[in-house]
């Protein structure tokens, strides 16, 4: 059994959601990690952007900075918003997406923390989450860390809509949530239903830890299989493509965070100065 | 028409209380020496439109000139949140409406067809319908299913950064487009700052790339590093070393202060200066 880490283990059950020709983007490292390994295996036809503000089919090395970059060194296709948002609306596109809560239902939310008319913290802000969870076929989520304030009974704030009344009588099946993986587990929602259930839990990982860690009681059936951990082919694709680790940002934080980016920074610098000459214009 | 002006000229034709719409997203292509311009002005009561704002929105905030803004999204993507915007939204002292990328796009959209809205489903169903009063919903009279009404945006002004433009007003965008050229139609007048100005012969052998015309632009200011400290592609990346210095200074009071002294309170030339040389600037930056 080969050496994996758990974002080696998460991207890779990320990629595992993706096939077809549709075009797949990221606003994550991970994310478009996935979009390269599902490609690069189980899924050629993907039409992949690197970054949102890339072109289709560029070779996505993960970025903090680059993606027009890479874009414009490898000759790959710009994309307008009006494109992306054509292929939102034509169910033409997958996005995996990292929010800071989900519930239940499959609600998401990146805006705020607390009340959004008086936040206790405010994030971001919904971005394209609305217009995601109003067309495709497939919500794809992941969280780096399961825990009792990530996967909540109810989200603060609905950035992207679940199974909901208002989904019911507004938008049907288009845009609900399908996947989710965190560090314990991939997770789906029965459509009937509308409710998160256990579809598999990673090596090592106990019923018991999944109830603690998620923030409402969830059912965990017996004799659930257990995630295929990454073999030796997708983990070196996943190391050859990021050879910076610039996946490893999003589990770190505070000094440890900022090293790690200050030397990727300068090494992404060196890497593109050195692997593709630039194009004058 | 030869339209070239500076960032203090646009600013002056700017009124207190005008709707404002930056181009640009994210870290990528903000006119950012435009925003300076403007931040370090008196105007008051502004009202920015912005789509994924980061940057120019939080400038603006901690600086003062902010009334109200329309955004989808403000924040700093991978290197955090956006410290004034985050405060005033938390404190209330600015109104905000949340938005979506599409919604700010059809708006725009819908002020350029000049109708009063234009239907989606993007919202359905989320908070962001729930608390943003412009929204409303709306029967398809066709086929009888909800829609989410998206009002008209219409900005009083546009501020957009491109890599190169000509005198007339012609801009050459290289990168992404993002949603400027939405900005450019649905403002009543549009500012341009450009990376380098050109004369309209050698602009016009752009081709495709020159994605705001003329028709639509009152003034372009000729601004290298027009944009930093985002990104303007294929010019340079963004400036990640400076954004850490701005959100390591925009958290803390006398920080600021200094921050504002140095980089923005101070003339283009002076704000190159403060970054060290343009060599050192084009070492980090152009790859």
């Amino acid at each position: 059994m080969p050496e994996y880490s758990i974002d080696e283990l998460i991207i890779t059950c990320m990629a595992r959601e993706l096939r077809g020709e549709v075009i797949v983007t990221s606003v994550t490292s991970l994310g478009a990690l996935a979009a390269h390994l599902a490609k690069s295996t189980h899924a050629p036809d993907l039409a992949v952007l690197s970054t949102p503000e890339s072109g289709m089919d560029a070779i996505p090395m993960p970025t903090l900075s680059l993606g027009q970059f890479l874009t414009d060194n490898q000759r790959a296709i710009p994309l307008t918003m009006e494109d992306i948002f054509d292929a939102i609306f034509t169910d033409r596109f997958r996005i995996w997406i990292n929010p800071a809560q989900i519930d239940q239902a499959g609600n998401v939310n990146i805006s705020v923390i607390g009340p959004w008319e008086h936040p206790k913290v405010a994030l971001v802000g919904s971005r394209g989450i609305p217009e995601d969870t109003s067309h495709l076929s497939q919500g794809l989520y992941y969280l780096t860390s399961h825990t009792p304030r990530t996967v909540v009974p109810k989200v603060d704030f609905i950035s992207g809509v679940g199974y909901t009344p208002e989904r019911e009588k507004w938008l049907g099946p288009h845009g609900a949530p399908t996947c989710l993986v965190t560090d314990l587990g991939v997770f789906g929602w029965d459509p009937q239903r509308g409710t998160m259930a256990p579809r598999s839990l990673h090596p090592g990982v106990t019923a018991d830890q999944v109830k603690e860690r998620t923030g409402f009681p969830i059912e965990v059936p017996p004799r659930l299989p257990v995630t295929a951990p990454p073999g030796p082919d997708e983990i070196a694709i996943l190391r050859a493509a990021d050879p910076l680790e610039v996946r490893k940002l999003e589990f770190s934080s505070g000094k440890d965070a900022a090293e790690k980016f200050a030397a990727i920074y300068e090494r992404e610098r060196q890497t593109l100065h050195a692997a593709w000459p630039r194009r004058r214009h | 028409m030869n339209k070239v002006v500076t960032c203090e000229e646009v600013v002056a034709q700017i009124e207190d209380g005008a709707t404002v719409a930056i181009g640009g997203s994210s870290l990528s292509r903000k006119p950012m020496a435009l925003v300076r311009a403007l931040a370090r002005s008196n105007r008051k009561n502004l009202r920015l439109i912005v789509n994924v704002g980061g940057p120019e929105v939080d400038l603006l905030i901690g600086t003062g000139r902010v009334a109200e803004v329309i955004y989808a999204f403000v924040g700093f993507e991978v290197m955090g949140l956006a410290p004034h915007f985050r405060r005033a939204r938390q404190d209330g002292s600015v109104r905000f409406q949340e938005w979506t990328e599409y919604t700010v796009m059809a708006g725009l959209d819908a002020a350029i067809k000049r109708v009063p809205f234009l239907p989606t489903h993007a919202g359905l169903g989320t908070d962001v319908m729930r608390v943003n009063p412009a929204f409303r919903t709306i029967q398809d009279p066709f086929e009888g299913t909800t829609l989410l009404a998206v009002p008209a945006l219409r900005p009083d002004v546009a501020l957009i950064h491109v890599n190169l433009a000509d005198p007339q007003g012609n801009g050459v965008i290289l990168g992404d487009g993002h949603m400027d050229a939405l900005c450019a139609k649905a403002a009543r007048r549009t500012f341009l700052s450009a990376e380098q100005i050109l004369l309209p012969e050698r602009l016009q052998t752009y081709g495709h790339d020159v994605r705001i015309l003329r028709p639509l632009v009152t003034g372009v200011v000729e601004a290298p590093w027009g944009a930093h400290f985002t990104g303007c592609a294929p010019d340079y990346r963004a400036d990640l070393t400076h954004v850490q210095e701005y959100l390591g200074a925009a958290r803390d009071g006398p920080a600021w202060h200094e921050y504002l002294e140095r980089y923005v309170y101070a003339s283009d030339q002076e704000y190159l200066r403060a970054l060290g040389s343009e060599r050192s600037l084009g070492e980090r930056l152009r790859v």
